[in-house]
């Protein structure tokens, strides 16, 4: 262990790269939201058409 | 008149309060420097939230102040749990349960304008037929400026030995003895494998938080500013990196071992008979199934009400009992990773905040069917050390002793060099009766090998 971590409260380490990884996470949702949203729709208009007679 | 209690050796690093016995009872001090959030936590219905999710376990509040205590606000006497479980002896899915206890318990809370201050595995449990959170005072009042103080520690002992296990396909629970408070993460990053850095999530929790971990510097603390969509986001990826994470169902050490003890005449079923009559006429609530395997005798002993932890040192077999009982809501049994002749030791500060197995071992009825050879081929343990290692486990024993003739001593000895010229049962007998008197005997059908039930003297 290097010596300047003994002087680091644990948890106080992960403060500044938790807000980097919640900025990258926020933007990988984002796109996996919309993408989602995208399936959803033509999942229902494709269910749509196949319960037509 | 002095007040008379024990502090509980592992309570002792939060200072919103603490465990203690009092009179032989457990109970939880709530501290007055915790009073504002311990109110928010009731008041605010997270409590009853929690409790009827499954996910806490139920306390009562007594209006005492039992330590004598200034700074005394409240006195919680909490579920009594029959057995407590670390973290080093759980299969796969119990810690991947625990996990994601924590996650909902982390939701929960942030729903009510709450937040876990803790992500600690020692605060999950098995208890009721599903994995819980335990402590009461890890919820404190939510700052969505913030960031996670616990998302460090959930990283180091819940996601890093899941995705090591995952990754590596390798049991690592035991990592944790030596590694009480969670996997380093620089460590992680370096055992990981490279493909696992194509996991958006493993990467961003595990390599570049542990590169971060690596590179911190003096510098002062970076708070910078956090929101309740940034933790939204943090805990839904935690909880899709966790749920991810899976253990193959490669063969064991021991699995398949019933299918072929089965196809031996009726050596099981009679085996079946003779156990479920000794243990039903036995004055015992608990059991300790030592080499359980995957728990076929730990089933048949709870069925009769008992409390049955089912030890075996075979990660596979633990993970396919534990599964079962998940499945078919079994909560009295309790499956453990266990080597008997390694058993877990008691740890921590002064050796006093994690309990040996041993002295953990909830005491009534130890059962060791077809064991002996094993510790004592196997292992080289002499009959008088197994004796007094069963002895400390508990007052009432099963065991089945397996002659030298037997196929499986045979074939363990096939590939060893025979110096057990001492495993015969006059020698057996003999070491076990310095501790035990013989209640019953039973030979098991033709398969040569004989059921004892044993009663220990008192100490």
């Amino acid at each position: 262990m290097a010596w300047w971590m003994l002087y680091i409260d644990p948890g106080s380490g992960s403060y500044l790269v938790q807000a980097i990884i919640a900025a990258v996470l926020g933007i990988a949702f984002f796109f996996k939201n919309i993408m989602l949203t995208v399936k959803h729709f033509f999942f229902r208009i494709f269910r749509k058409k196949s319960k037509m007679p | 008149m002095p007040v008379q209690f024990t502090p509980q050796p592992s309570s002792y690093r939060d200072p919103s309060g603490f465990l203690f016995h009092h009179d032989g009872i457990l109970y939880r001090q709530v501290n007055k420097s915790f009073q504002e959030d311990f109110e928010l936590f009731v008041s605010g219905g997270l409590y009853e939230d929690l409790v009827s999710k499954k996910l806490l376990v139920r306390h009562e509040t007594i209006e005492a102040n039992l330590t004598g205590s200034h700074d005394w606000y409240k006195t919680l006497k909490p579920e009594l749990i029959p057995f407590i479980s670390y973290p080093y002896e759980w299969c796969f899915d119990m810690w991947k349960d625990a996990a994601l206890t924590t996650l909902e318990a982390a939701r929960e809370a942030m729903s009510k304008g709450m937040m876990l201050k803790d992500a600690s595995a020692y605060n999950v449990q098995w208890h009721r037929g599903r994995m819980m959170f335990l402590d009461t005072l890890s919820f404190e009042r939510y700052h969505p400026e913030e960031p996670w103080i616990a998302y460090r520690q959930f990283c180091e002992q819940f996601l890093a030995p899941l995705a090591l296990m995952h990754y590596l396909q390798w049991p690592l629970s035991p990592l944790l003895v030596a590694y009480p408070e969670g996997l380093p993460l620089p460590l992680v990053k370096k055992l990981l494998p490279f493909r696992s850095r194509f996991n958006l999530h493993t990467y961003l929790h595990l390599h570049l938080h542990g590169s971060a971990a690596q590179k911190n510097t003096l510098a002062p603390k970076a708070r910078s500013s956090f929101s309740a969509k940034k933790l939204s986001d943090l805990l839904r990826s935690l909880e899709t990196a966790v749920q991810s994470f899976s253990f193959e169902r490669r063969s064991g050490v021991w699995s398949g071992y019933y299918e072929e003890a089965g196809q031996r005449e009726d050596y099981f079923g009679q085996k079946e008979a003779i156990i479920d009559r000794w243990a039903r006429g036995l004055p015992v609530h608990f059991a300790v199934d030592i080499g359980a395997n995957e728990g076929h005798f730990s089933k048949l002993l709870a069925g009769q009400n008992k409390y049955v932890v089912s030890a075996d040192f075979d990660h596979y077999a633990v993970n396919r009992l534990y599964q079962h009982i998940r499945k078919e809501n079994i909560p009295n049994i309790h499956p453990i990773l266990l080597d008997l002749s390694h058993p877990s030791p008691a740890l921590g500060l002064n050796l006093e905040e994690r309990a040996s197995f041993t002295g953990r071992a909830p005491k009534g009825l130890v059962v060791a069917l077809a064991l002996i050879h094993h510790l004592a081929i196997g292992r080289n343990i002499p009959f008088n050390r197994i004796a007094r290692m069963m002895r400390d486990l508990g007052p009432w024993l099963i065991i089945e002793y397996v002659p030298r003739e037997d196929e499986k001593v045979e074939q363990m000895l096939r590939d060893k060099k025979d110096i057990y010229d001492w495993y015969r049962p006059e020698n057996f007998l003999q070491a076990f009766a310095e501790h035990y008197a013989v209640r019953a005997e039973e030979r098991i059908g033709q398969s040569g090998r004989t059921l004892y039930l044993m009663e220990a003297y008192e100490k």
